[in-house]
């Protein structure tokens, strides 16, 4: 009982330990906040990427997959299966309708061709279209009062998810949210036309280059949609750079539709035809699967691989009809695919996991070092202990049960410190990457003065060099970070071209902070057993008689 | 451990004046006792022998003042008796009711300083953190993890003592909100509020001037009065005169008169 009264007073009578409990409060909060961070941002990358492709890739060369209609077939009739889309995924250049006049802005796109019907049910592709009126009063007063969203009926999202304009009966073209210059993200996460530049209802023109099975280039084609949507995956690099088209419009453009395939080889008849071989069937570049709900992307993986086997061999037998099928193409789960992407982030994040628990080993050292002189300083306080009865163990328990509660302390305060971070890290980056607002730096100014004021006071007035001291430093301390604040302009740091997501993960990583919490607690204590063992072997003779 | 018939539980209050013999003193058996008892001190390569085979028996009831010049051994005599230390390997022992203390486990000479002995030292030795009422009932807290009860109950016995110290006003205080004469009237009622047999004090007037120290020297009175058997050493005649034997530390042995 008396170790517990003791290492309570000894807790909060000192400022010492309260510097103890502050250093390990710091470590645990910079450990957690920045695993949760990489955390968040792999799960982020994991989750993002499922959901724009699906659980299994199937993807071919140039030359892609021909009959693929057929082999959809096979797949939606397996039991992992769910569903399965035809994908041809290419590279072109999108002529925007800006600048005003002439001459247009040409950005390199990467061209997804799509069936929307089916691509919506393997991705999340009808979650992600972006223009579309609000689904309920709770969304309506969610909206900024100028969000175009508030004004839209639900022809813009049926436009997008059919890709064709209702309209005129045209296909239509949808947008990575960030491929125009016409989309502003606003604080709240939304997007307000910039510029002038609304883009639903624009017209692009889409150059795209053939490439024949055998590799060879073929003249650029073109074709100009009605922009009908925006899509926002949340995944800059993805909303930078992706644009979805109808499949049939891309396989005009790419020459992989299907086309009579005639013998140049032979002599044209009277009419000056050359003989008719037959016709090559349409062909796509991917194809995506969804597995069925609680299927394991691997086994859907080989279910898919064994279908394809089959297909090839099927198609191997049918010497009637043109187009067979390579027998080699690439079948990835989704986090297969998305392996180089993934695997660096898990790297650095156990990096960044081992380098920052490395703090926990200097948290240990700062209750060793601060224990340490709490010994000497106590010295004759144990004598008096072991003379009232006191064992050798007990005297140890104090310290042990101090470093403990500093350990407990300190680690809880970390959590809600950390907690406090990043569940407002947005905020904070956003007010990081705006101009210092006035009233900060007259704040700290008006602390620095008071600050200066009472130094004086101390030293001069009263005589006393530690307050004097004290007071010096922290008035120095806020006349820096007022120079700081009065010339902080805006700082991006979270860049998202950088980082793929436009928002920074603000969900606390709780299993890993569990760990960084019960790692903060047993340093502490580790850090505290020296001195505690120091204390233990004191002897009280000499601890009374010199303490 | 003691008996629990004859732990010493008497009532705090000042007395005045020398204090009676009790009539069996030199007869009665020994309570405390320290025969042929040797301790030297190393500094390094230099051994400094401070008892040479001192001798003392101290009967139950007795006060017994221990004399000497500074240096003399004194402090030793008396934090061998109450199990602080220990003497030379093989060389003496300290009995306790005809029990070796010095010879048990740590364990024991823990128990036996918490539960048989009362400690009053020259400089009070109060722990600034705890308030006086805390430090009064430290010794109860002190032995067991569980001891709850034991530890209300040695709260209630210092308050109690406190209250006959005169201290009642004072529970919340800390130690440094105090006068001399105050600490060593806490310090006293914390050697006595697990109801020791034997009271050790190490010049408890020492640090006092001669009115306070004469009001101490009455309240160790009239705890000795209700039986508690009292060991203190002091350099200080006049103070060595309130006890009914007086005993000389000479040349690291006991001498007697």
């Amino acid at each position: 009982m008396y170790a517990a009264l003791l290492s309570n007073r000894y807790l909060t009578s000192r400022v010492i330990p309260m510097i103890a409990v502050g250093a390990v409060a710091l470590c645990v909060a910079l450990v957690i906040i920045v695993v949760s961070v990489m955390s968040g941002f792999l799960d982020m990358l994991k989750a993002s990427g499922r959901t724009l492709i699906g659980d299994v890739i199937v993807s071919s060369g140039v030359g892609g997959i021909p009959h693929y209609d057929e082999w959809l077939a096979d797949l939606r009739a397996l039991p992992e299966v769910e569903e399965a889309t035809p994908v041809i995924d290419t590279l072109g250049l999108l002529r925007m309708p800006y600048p005003s006049g002439p001459s247009k802005e040409i950005a390199p796109v990467q061209v997804w061709a799509i069936e929307p019907a089916s691509f919506a049910r393997v991705t999340a592709y009808g979650e992600k279209v972006w223009w579309r009126p609000p689904t309920d009063d709770a969304a309506r007063d969610a909206m900024l009062p100028e969000d175009p969203r508030l004004r839209m009926d639900g022809s813009i999202l049926r436009d997008g998810l059919t890709l064709t304009q209702a309209s005129t009966g045209r296909p239509g073209i949808v947008l990575g949210m960030h491929v125009s210059i016409g989309n502003a993200r606003q604080s709240n996460g939304s997007y307000l036309p910039r510029f002038g530049w609304f883009m639903p209802g624009e017209e692009v023109t889409l150059t795209v280059v053939p490439v024949s099975e055998s590799g060879k280039i073929s003249e650029p084609r073109d074709a100009t949609f009605p922009i009908v949507n925006e899509v926002f995956s949340g995944v800059y690099d993805v909303d930078k750079s992706r644009i979805f088209i109808p499949l049939a419009q891309a396989q005009q453009l790419l020459r992989l539709d299907a086309a009579p395939l005639y013998d140049t080889t032979a002599e044209p008849d009277g009419e000056g035809n050359l003989p008719l071989l037959g016709t090559t069937p349409a062909r796509v570049t991917k194809v995506l699967i969804r597995a069925k709900p609680g299927v394991d992307a691997l086994a859907a993986r080989d279910a898919v691989e064994a279908s394809w086997d089959a297909f090839v061999a099927k198609a191997a037998r049918r010497s009637d009809r043109l187009g067979r099928p390579p027998e080699r193409v690439s079948i990835l789960t989704w986090e297969q695919q998305l392996r180089d992407l993934i695997g660096p982030v898990e790297k650095e994040r156990e990096m960044m996991r081992i380098l920052f628990s490395i703090i926990h080993i200097v948290c240990a050292g700062l209750i060793l070092s601060i224990f340490w002189s709490i010994v000497i300083e106590k010295t004759r306080d144990i004598g008096i202990l072991r003379s009232v009865g006191a064992s050798r163990l007990g005297i140890l328990w104090i310290f042990l049960r101090y470093g403990l509660a500093i350990g407990v302390v300190g680690s809880l305060a970390g959590v809600g410190i950390a907690w406090i971070v990043v569940d407002n890290i947005n905020l904070i980056h956003e007010a990081i990457g705006r101009d210092a607002p006035r009233a900060a730096w007259i704040t700290t100014c008006a602390l620095s003065v008071l600050s200066l004021v009472m130094a004086l006071h101390s030293l001069a007035g009263r005589g006393q060099l530690l307050p004097g001291l004290l007071w010096t430093i922290a008035s120095v301390t806020l006349g820096v970070i007022t120079l700081a604040l009065l010339g902080h302009r805006g700082t991006l740091i979270w860049d998202p071209s950088v980082y793929y997501f436009s928002r920074i993960p603000s969900q606390v990583d709780w299993f890993n902070a569990a760990i960084t919490v019960g790692g903060g607690i047993v340093f502490s204590v580790i850090g505290a057993a020296i001195p505690a063992a120091k204390a233990a072997d004191v002897d009280p003779v000499e601890a009374l008689r010199y303490g | 451990m003691a008996d629990p018939a004859s732990t010493h539980s008497g009532t705090l209050s000042a007395d005045s004046g020398r204090t009676s013999r009790p009539p069996s003193a030199t007869t009665a058996p020994p309570m405390l006792a320290a025969l042929e008892v040797h301790r030297t001190y190393r500094f390094g390569q230099v051994e400094v022998p401070v008892l040479r085979g001192a001798s003392i028996s101290i009967a139950q009831g007795e006060w017994v003042a221990i004399l000497g010049q500074s240096g003399s051994g004194k402090s030793t005599l008396m934090h061998l008796l109450g199990g602080l230390d220990r003497p030379d390997e093989g060389r003496g022992t300290i009995e306790f009711e005809g029990r070796a203390v010095n010879l048990g486990a740590g364990r024991s000479l823990d128990r036996y300083r918490n539960r048989d002995v009362g400690f009053v030292f020259q400089f009070y030795h109060l722990l600034p953190e705890l308030s006086v009422l805390e430090n009064a009932c430290l010794p109860g807290l002190v032995g067991g993890w569980f001891g709850h009860a034991r530890a209300a109950a040695a709260r209630r016995r210092a308050e109690e003592l406190l209250d006959q110290a005169g201290l009642s006003h004072r529970l919340r205080h800390r130690p440094a909100e105090l006068s001399g004469g105050e600490r060593q009237r806490v310090a006293i009622v914390r050697a006595l509020v697990n109801g020791p047999r034997v009271l050790l004090a190490d010049e408890p007037t020492g640090n006092l001037d001669a009115t306070t120290g004469a009001s101490i020297l009455d309240l160790i009175a009239a705890q000795h009065a209700q039986g508690l058997t009292v060991a203190m050493v002091t350099h200080d005649a006049t103070v060595a005169a309130r006890a009914h034997r007086v005993v000389h530390l000479r040349d690291g042995q006991v001498v007697e008169g």
